[in-house]
């Protein structure tokens, strides 16, 4: 701003170094025109206001484009001073409109009224999945970075693949009515024929092995049923996730890559587990999983029963008896298998404290895991 | 199952630093899970013995007495008491003011203080014994009874636990940790297995030296399958007395109530070495026992009271006449140890495990003992077991005569063996390991192992041969868990990267849930399989071909589902309480009983099962939920990659509305409808107020494409011209009728519908109409005259075509 005055004002103490001829005062009145001109410029206060000034000034019947017709009358050795100080004048006033349009353009609100922002967003029009669904996309990305397949078995099972081929022994007490739901009229026969919900999901693995053999690697989420006496952490139906990899001289400790990958995944950062001693029928060695207590992280709290340690999920090396059933031999082929509850996991992952919340289908739970 | 620390003490020496963690920490790590560590004396901490020396009537109180006593301070307390057996020179237990005391040795410790009783400041309280904990071991006899310690020789001031003897840890194992060792149902198993975590010593059990002679005792096993032996030890001259405290301890510790003193020594047999035995009354069994089935009709009364109708499965354990006990589960009332019982035939047997278990669910009647005989005990556990009893009974009665026995064992168990190489333990292991190092870790636990050129030949100890061991990963197991989970490496398994997973069908459905949450709005519900008769009713689905459960979780939800529309119903219904406005899902899988086949190679036959993909919209306009509803199902094609999907009207689902339905064709067959909940479905499932409109599709008809195949169209040389129109029309012309009359004309290169509209001023039986129609040539840009003539020639055809009804054209 400084300068452009500085510029003006330049000018004019050459104009006033001008002799003083006969014009007719049209100098002067240029000389007030730009002054008043520049006043109300700097005045305007809005875009309109300015627009109108400008025609005033400047526009077909403004006060400037008057002289400048009048130009033509004056003596012919006054025009060329003339011309060129209107032109100068008119210049100058231009100018000042576009700054002064400038300036108020950036300050300029688009917007009518007082503005509350505290008013809320419109939520976008979203539905969502089911917190255990996404639990299981989420442990599937994971896995297929890995290279593991998704697989899946009819959820109606026999009890040779959900007990025969898995090692329980003919007496188990899961093969009974009381925890197992059996079919109505297929709960009469033993083995092929014996029909059920299947109780878990491990059945499967030997039918993903029997159809593409092995070395694999894979997993095989679902749901599974138990007769059970429902409460806040038993459900009748419920969700599991598990993973198998099979090859030659598979060891034990390198198991440790599929818990790893489900606990980092859930909790978006490496975990501390400890395979301890744990006997089920269709791994051994079997063992017991424990993830460090992730609330108090080892110390020992209420949530770990003060052993600084949860148990989180059963994983071993598959039993002979059953790469046998699933046709492969055990002298040659060894592996790893982990299941976890994906009902617990979210339970972990939420602080849900109600298992039964899951099969509800109470859209007040549901619409929490957008 | 409870352990006392001290028992384990009795059969090995611990290391001297080893702390209850440490145990605790070990035994979890390499054999069962110890769920918690009890300290008796904890629990007894700030509890002293204190020595009444008077008792006087309290002047405000009946049933109140101020007595002084010595707690082992310089000066006696004043407490009162309301306890009806209070007696100078009584020893007694006291919570003196200041001590933090756990009330029946639980909960958080409250503080004892000062308290004015009546007028009469009392400091202190006289305990009884259910207040601490201790009412199973000091019973009272009635309920303002204190507990009384004269017995005892201790010093007032003494703490209790000390002058106890309880000076006790107790371990809570969890038992389904140890459903696979048989062998650790015991103390002396459990410390076998301490032993060999910590390296040291395990104290054998002496043998001891069993009578020659029979003593007129006959036994016969007519069922060796069941009972593969059966050990009867003849003991005279005993009494029906109370136990002595220390023995009444022990018992109480591991959660045993005491009885009398026979039986008293036969339970703590069996939490000793694991193995049950039961005692009877030598009159009542007369000279012979048999081991038999039960014959049909027969009767026995329980120890408890309950009177069995025996079954031709049951093994009994009866006299010349009648059963006198269900094997290896429970003694009978009458035969059993009674109060008039001198001489006592006692059982140290051997019960195959399925029997056992059989029984015991048949009564349904679970005892400590048939907990252990479900497990598989071994027989040769009868030596150690009548080793220690012949000890406890001569110690307890040392007027008694082991007058005779009677050891009845035709079949050995075979100890099992295993053959397994270094080299295979190497390789699952994944480090190195020498048959000397193999032999170190098993022997402590009993095992035999003989190495012969890199092959080791292992010799499971019987009390591991009975089903346990059998094959080289067991001896793995063995070796791994006692080397410590712990010290192994992780290693990261290496993988051949042969080809990329490629599975459309599992990435098909996840892209249908995904569309349908992320670009349809629509919320995943997971309901149960088996649906409530009303539902099912309701929807007017067939049951013929539902399977159902054996025991269904309730009688009304027997059947499962071979639809998802019952359980949409219901889940419409659960959120109609909350919600008016709302859009809900559920892919999963639906069964019928029909068509058997076999899936996996084998002689199962599994019934068909389908996956089912259902929805439910929720509102009150009933034309926007159709419009919503089947433009999910239109547009699903191109965000799930897989056939689009069209419409007709062929078979009307029954809970279908008469008028809004419509089938979902896939090349030409129906894989699904779209209606509306007909008024008689939502009654009968009790919609109320709102409409909703359900679809159901069968998922394994939809076809997911190998790859994308949306095709590039070139952008319109000449820009694309757009008009509106909106022509009232009858009510019953169709959208289709309309549009395939407008693609008709010349230059249309599109035809979209926009809305509809009813109203007074088009008048009833009217609708009007309004869509949109894309002009075009490859020649130029079209004038605004023939866009003109586009739209008029548009509206002839439709005035042809529907009989000069067109009216409002624009």
């Amino acid at each position: 701003m400084a300068a452009a005055a500085g510029g003006i004002n330049m000018r004019e103490n050459e104009r006033t170094n001008e002799p003083q001829n006969g014009d007719g005062g049209l100098l002067e009145r240029l000389e007030m025109i730009k002054e008043a001109g520049l006043e109300k410029i700097a005045k305007s206060t809005l875009p309109e206001q300015l627009q109108l000034v400008r025609a005033n000034l400047l526009g077909r019947k403004g006060e400037l484009t008057d002289i400048l017709k009048s130009v033509g009358q004056a003596a012919p050795e006054l025009r060329k001073v003339l011309g060129q100080a209107a032109n100068e004048v008119k210049q100058i006033l231009g100018d000042a409109v576009e700054r002064r349009g400038s300036e108020l353009l950036e300050n300029l609100s688009a917007f009518e009224g007082e503005a509350d922002i505290s008013v809320p967003g419109v939520e976008p029009f979203q539905g969502g999945l089911h917190p255990v669904t996404q639990m299981c996309y989420d442990l599937n990305d994971a896995f297929r970075s890995l290279g593991f397949e998704i697989f899946s078995e009819p959820e109606i099972t026999s009890e040779k693949f959900a007990f025969d081929n898995l090692n329980f022994a003919p007496e188990h007490p899961a093969r009974e009515s009381m925890d197992t739901y059996w079919l109505k009229g297929h709960d009469e026969e033993r083995g092929a024929k014996r029909l059920c919900l299947r109780p878990h999901l491990t059945g499967a693995s030997v039918r993903y092995l029997r159809e593409h053999g092995a070395p694999a690697r894979f997993v095989y989420p679902g749901r599974v049923y138990r007769n059970e006496t429902t409460d806040a952490r038993h459900e009748r139906a419920f969700f599991q996730y598990e993973a198998l990899i099979v090859d030659k001289d598979f060891s034990f400790a390198s198991g440790m890559v599929l818990i790893r990958t489900i606990l980092e995944k859930v909790f978006g950062h490496e975990v501390d587990v400890r395979m301890r001693v744990g006997f089920f029928p269709f791994v051994e060695p079997g063992f017991e999983i424990d993830m460090k207590c992730q609330v108090c992280g080892g110390e020992g709290c209420r949530v770990c029963k003060h052993v600084g340690w949860i148990e989180v999920m059963p994983g071993g090396t598959p039993h002979p008896n059953v790469l046998r059933a699933a046709g492969l031999d055990p002298a040659v082929w060894s592996g790893f298998y982990i299941n976890i509850g994906l009902d617990r996991l979210v339970m972990m992952r939420y602080g849900v404290d109600d298992v039964r919340l899951f099969h509800s289908a109470d859209l007040r739970f549901l619409k929490q895991f957008k | 199952m409870k352990l006392s620390l001290n028992w384990i003490k009795q059969y090995v020496d611990l290391p001297a630093d080893l702390t209850m963690a440490k145990l605790s920490y070990d035994l979890t790590m390499s054999t069962v899970e110890v769920e918690g560590a009890v300290s008796l004396s904890d629990n007894l901490a700030g509890l002293v013995i204190g020595r009444i020396l008077t008792v006087e009537p309290h002047p405000d109180a009946d049933k109140l007495r101020i007595c002084t006593v010595d707690v082992g301070d310089p000066a006696p307390s004043t407490i009162v008491c309301g306890g009806v057996n209070l007696a100078p020179a009584q020893l007694v237990v006291v919570a003196k003011p200041g001590a933090w005391v756990k009330w029946h040795g639980e909960g958080d410790p409250v503080e004892i203080k000062p308290a004015k009783l009546r007028g009469v400041m009392s400091f202190g309280m006289i305990c009884a014994s259910g207040e601490i904990g201790l009412g199973e071991l000091f019973p009272a006899s009635e309920h303002a009874e204190i507990m009384d310690v004269s017995e005892f020789d201790a010093k007032p001031g003494t703490p209790v636990a000390e002058a106890l003897g309880l000076d006790d840890i107790i371990l809570e194992i969890d038992n389904k940790s140890m459903t696979n060792r048989p062998d650790l149902w015991g103390h002396y198993g459990m410390a076998r297995e301490l032993a060999a975590i910590y390296k040291c010593p395990l104290k054998p059990i002496e043998p001891a030296e069993l009578p020659a002679c029979a003593d007129g005792l006959e036994v016969v096993i007519e069922d060796s399958e069941r009972c593969p032996r059966y050990l009867g030890l003849v003991i005279r001259n005993i009494k029906n007395v109370p136990s002595p405290f220390e023995l009444r301890s022990m018992l109480w510790r591991v959660g045993s109530r005491p009885i009398n003193l026979p039986v008293d020594i036969t339970n703590y047999l069996m939490f000793a070495t694991g193995e049950p035995t039961h005692a009877f009354d030598s009159q009542h069994v007369g000279g012979r026992i048999r081991v038999r089935r039960a014959a049909p009709g027969e009767k026995l009364e329980l120890l408890d009271g309950e009177l069995l109708d025996l079954t031709e499965e049951d093994l009994v354990i009866a006299n010349e006449t009648k059963p006198m006990a269900l094997a290896g589960i429970m003694g009978g009332k009458l035969d059993s140890i009674l109060p008039e019982t001198t001489d006592v035939i006692l059982e140290i047997a051997n019960f195959e495990a399925l029997g056992i278990r059989r029984s015991s669910q048949r009564f349904d009647v679970r005892t400590e003992g048939s907990a252990r005989w479900e497990k598989g005990i071994d027989p040769q556990r009868v030596d150690i077991t009548a080793a220690m009893a012949v000890k406890m009974f001569r110690e307890a009665f040392p007027e008694a005569v082991i007058s005779g026995c009677v050891d009845n064992y035709p079949k050995q168990l075979e100890c099992a063996k295993v053959e397994v190489s270094l080299d295979f333990l190497r390789k699952r292991l994944g480090r190195e390991i020498s048959a000397e190092e193999v032999k170190e870790i098993l022997s402590p636990l009993g095992f035999k192992t003989e190495a012969k050129d890199g092959l080791l030949l292992v010799e499971a100890p019987s009390w591991r041969s009975t089903g346990d061991i059998s094959l080289p990963d067991d001896i793995l197991e063995e070796a791994a868990r006692l080397m410590g989970y712990e010290n192994f490496e992780f290693s990261p398994p290496t993988v051949l990267l042969d080809k990329a997973v490629n599975q459309r069908l599992p990435d098909m459905e996840r892209a249908l849930r995904e569309y349908l949450a992320f670009r349809c709005g629509m919320q995943e519900i997971f309901t149960y399989p088996w649906i409530e008769d009303e539902y099912i009713s309701a929807s007017g689905a067939e049951t013929e071909e539902m399977l159902e459960l054996s025991t269904p979780p309730a009688p009304n939800e027997a059947r499962l589902r071979s639809t998802l529309v019952p359980g949409l119903l219901k889940a419409v219904v659960t959120n109609l309480r909350y919600f008016t406005d709302f859009r809900i899902f559920e892919l999963t899988q639906v069964f019928f009983d029909r068509n058997y086949s076999s899936i996996s190679g084998t002689d199962e036959l599994l019934p068909e099962m389908a996956r089912r993909l259902g929805a439910a919209f929720v509102g009150s306009d009933a034309r926007a939920l159709f419009r919503e509803a089947k433009g999910t199902l239109e547009y699903m094609h191109r965000a799930v990659q897989m056939e689009p999907l069209s419409f007709e009207q062929r078979e009307k689902p029954a809970w279908g509305d008469e008028k809004l339905w419509v089938n979902v064709i896939r090349g030409g067959e129906i894989i699904g409808a779209l209606a509306l909940v007909s008024p008689r479905c939502a009654k009968a499932a009790g919609i109320k107020r709102s409409l909703a409109l359900i679809f159901e599709l069968d998922v394994e008809k939809l076809v997911p494409l190998p790859s994308r195949q949306n095709v590039f169209s070139h952008l319109p040389a000449y820009p694309l011209a757009d008009f509106d129109l909106s022509i009232v029309f009858d009510e019953n012309v169709r959208w289709e009728e309309i549009e395939a009359i407008a693609r008709k004309a010349e230059l249309v290169r599109d035809v979209k519908f926009i809305d509809e509209y009813r109203g007074a001023q088009i008048g009833a039986g009217k609708k009007s109409v309004t869509f949109r129609t894309w002009v075009g040539s490859d020649k130029g840009t079209l004038t605004s005259e023939q866009i003109e003539n586009v739209s008029k020639q548009v509206v002839k055809k439709i005035g042809k075509k529907f009989g000069g009804d067109v009216r409002g054209a624009q």
